[in-house]
């Protein structure tokens, strides 16, 4: 925690710094061609995945920064039909976009599609999927990173001997990833014993898993921690240990975070002791930065890596935060994350 | 409830009792139909009390139950208009439309349960109404009306909020925050646990499970409304011949269904404690597979509410236990389907081979 808050206050300041740097830049309207005369630039986003929290908060992210640039943004929503989204990607070629934020989808589906538009001339920047294109940047947010802290701080927490429970869905990218930390944990620590496994996407998930950790309790009621990382899957574990009366027993241990899931860990007595999160809007925001540079001739470098922040249950309680907007105001490093920043670059205002 | 309903059931289908030369070597076919599936799901009791270590007691019976509260509640609608010979299929999404609406009055609109509990079950039953219209009044086939029904209430729930969850302290889309909260009442419903020679041991979703179960029950096998619905499900045409108004009772199973879906959402809007946008499509396969599995229950062959809440909770015996024994998630839908064929082949095979005596 201590680490967090330093860091926290070390964010506040450079953001400060940047933030008058940043009002004197957009004064003088400095932007590099072609986005000085923003109004004729056109960028696309081409969605693979739109319904929910997440996907809705990228997308505020998406339009907030293009709206701080100027530029014209047109959205293309697949709504998870991989062929649909390729062919959109095609509609935006021939629209004459300068530039394609890819958002999630199919590497097989997308890898064709993408070259066309790089082909085209057209700047591509893709997040969450891996179109295979040197050309293409791709933005992350690093959820084998999410899983790791969460689970060190399940360590410092708990030590590292206990019996745990683990929630996974294989085959979800994100959750893949986010295994790897988890193995690489056990790997470590010998001590930490999975005893049960579950998980699953059944909507609505948070009852679809309730039911599901509801057994495992009972069945394991030695299990003194829980590993969720998706906070869907946390929702649901939590309510089942409430149900089974064993709050202060357990603790869980999960990624992403929402207004709901705070008003949960703040819960008195809550099993939900700390998630990890990266705020989707700031990765929507990121995306957009990130071709905004390709579009003025910089690099963002291959890789675009938006670093996720420790949200524990002590941190929220002290701070008195009740939703994304007041976690926003307390962790900086939430509401905003330094990469893909040139100077530039205009920021949406907060 | 089984030793009320078996009589009931031999006067139902007493064909065989007038095939005398044949009754000794039906019977043991017939008792194997009839209490085949009963006997499974002791044996499966059996089973896993043996197997998976916490399975047998009385929190485990209840967390059962409560696991299938929900969609047993939703297999009693669509059992209903079943029973008509219709088909619900926008029961899902009005179970989650119902859930969104709970929240959206409780936490946007600050209003109390009962104002919250009055409007969910008013739009329940609204959208039943509609549901009938369309497939009395315009003559939509039924599946297709629900059908269209699902979609569009699947994005209705959504455009309030711009499709987001709702929960206290939400930001609105004009940027104001939510204030209000799920009221303690409303919340009760879904986590409340009232004592029952343990303390807190049955939670309220299962005693509305089980009090939805026996109204139905009574209302198809006991009233004359229920036996004139049975009636249209079997033949419309001559239940209007014989002076029935099929298109008002028709109307009248998609209210019940709407109606009851509406109760499963604030049930599960009560156990979330927020407004979960959600298709509600695992909601409708889960309540289809209970009812279709009710079918086979007695040797019923037709829709009815005892087999429907014994197809439910074979589901979510089967669930639970084989999650006790830490079975992967994928295992879940294989051996749930697995039961709905058998249940099927038992239910087909048997009015088959009834057909086939005569």
């Amino acid at each position: 925690m201590k680490i967090v808050r330093r860091t926290a206050l070390a964010m506040v300041a450079s953001i400060a710094a940047s933030a008058t740097l940043l009002s004197g830049g957009i004064a003088n309207a400095e932007m590099p061609a072609p986005l000085d005369n923003p109004g004729d630039v056109k960028i696309a986003l081409v969605r693979y995945l739109s319904t929910g929290d997440f996907f809705q908060a990228y997308l505020s992210g998406v339009e907030a920064q293009a709206e701080a640039l100027g530029v014209d943004l047109r959205v293309f929503d697949s709504r998870q039909d991989a062929a649909l989204q390729a062919d959109m990607v095609d509609q935006a070629i021939a629209l004459g976009v300068d530039g394609i934020v890819i958002q999630h989808g199919l590497t097989e589906s997308m890898k064709e599609a993408a070259q066309r538009a790089v082909d085209a001339g057209i700047k591509v920047v893709a997040f969450d999927v891996n179109v295979e294109n040197e050309a293409i940047p791709q933005i992350e947010q690093s959820d084998y990173l999410l899983g790791k802290l969460a689970l060190e701080q399940a360590i410092e927490d708990n030590g590292n001997e206990w019996k745990a429970g683990y929630v996974y869905v294989p085959g979800i990218a994100p959750l893949d990833r986010r295994h790897v930390a988890w193995e690489e944990i056990k790997e470590a620590n010998p001590g930490i014993e999975e005893v049960a496994q579950m998980g699953t996407l059944d909507n609505p998930i948070a009852n679809s898993n309730a039911n599901q950790a509801r057994s495992v309790l009972q069945a394991n009621p030695d299990i003194s921690v829980f590993f969720a990382p998706y906070n869907e899957f946390a929702k649901g574990v939590k309510i089942a240990v409430d149900e089974a009366g064993m709050s202060s027993d357990v603790s869980i241990y999960s990624a992403d975070v929402s207004t709901a899931d705070i008003a949960q860990m703040r819960e008195p007595g809550s099993a939900w002791k700390a998630t990890v999160a990266t705020n989707p809007a700031v990765v929507g925001e990121v995306s957009v930065r990130a071709l905004a540079m390709m579009l003025a001739g910089e690099d963002p470098g291959a890789q675009v890596i938006v670093p996720p922040t420790l949200i524990t249950q002590a941190f929220l309680n002290e701070n008195d935060i009740s939703n994304m907007e007041d976690l926003s105001a307390k962790l900086p490093q939430f509401a905003h994350a330094d990469v893909a920043m040139t100077d530039w670059m205009p920021l949406p205002p907060r | 409830m089984s030793v009320d309903s078996t009589p009931d059931q031999t006067t139902g289908d007493g064909s065989n009792t007038e095939a005398l030369p044949r009754r000794k070597r039906a019977t043991l076919v017939d008792h194997s139909i009839r209490y085949g599936f009963l006997g499974l799901l002791l044996g499966l009791i059996v089973f896993f009390s043996i197997f998976a270590s916490g399975f047998a007691g009385p929190r485990s019976a209840v967390f059962i139950f409560q696991s299938v509260a929900i969609t047993g509640i939703l297999a009693l609608g669509v059992t209903c208009t079943l029973v008509v010979g219709g088909f619900d299929l926008s029961i899902g999404s009005v179970a989650t439309s119902s859930m969104m609406l709970a929240a959206y009055m409780m936490v946007i609109f600050e209003q109390s349960a009962f104002v919250t509990i009055v409007a969910c079950l008013a739009m329940g039953a609204f959208i039943g109404l509609i549901n009938g219209l369309l497939i009395v009044k315009t003559r939509v086939p039924d599946l297709l009306a629900t059908l269209g029904m699902m979609f569009l209430l699947v994005g209705l729930q959504r455009i309030p909020t711009e499709g987001r969850s709702i929960a206290t302290g939400m930001t609105l889309p004009d940027g104001s925050t939510a204030e209000g909260t799920f009221s303690p009442f409303f919340l009760a419903m879904g986590r409340h646990r009232i004592d029952l020679v343990l303390e807190d041991l049955i939670p309220v979703s299962v005693i509305f499970l089980i009090v939805i179960g026996i109204l139905v029950w009574i209302f198809l096998e006991m009233t004359r409304h229920g036996r004139l619905m049975y009636a249209i499900g079997s033949n419309e045409r001559a239940a209007s011949l014989t002076g029935t108004n099929v298109n008002n009772y028709k109307i009248m199973a998609y209210m019940i269904s709407g109606t009851l879906a509406s109760v499963g959402g604030m049930l599960l809007a009560a156990r979330l404690g927020r407004g979960d946008i959600a298709s509600g499509t695992n909601l409708l396969l889960d309540a289809v597979a209970a009812a279709l599995i009710g079918f086979a229950v007695l040797g019923a062959a037709k829709p009815n509410a005892f087999g429907t809440a014994m197809g439910a909770l074979f589901v979510g015996i089967l669930l639970q236990g084989l999650t006790m024994m830490n079975a992967p998630y994928y295992t879940q839908d294989f051996i749930k389907g697995f039961v709905l064929v058998i249940a099927l082949v038992f239910t087909f095979s048997l009015s088959a081979r009834k057909a086939g005596s005569h």
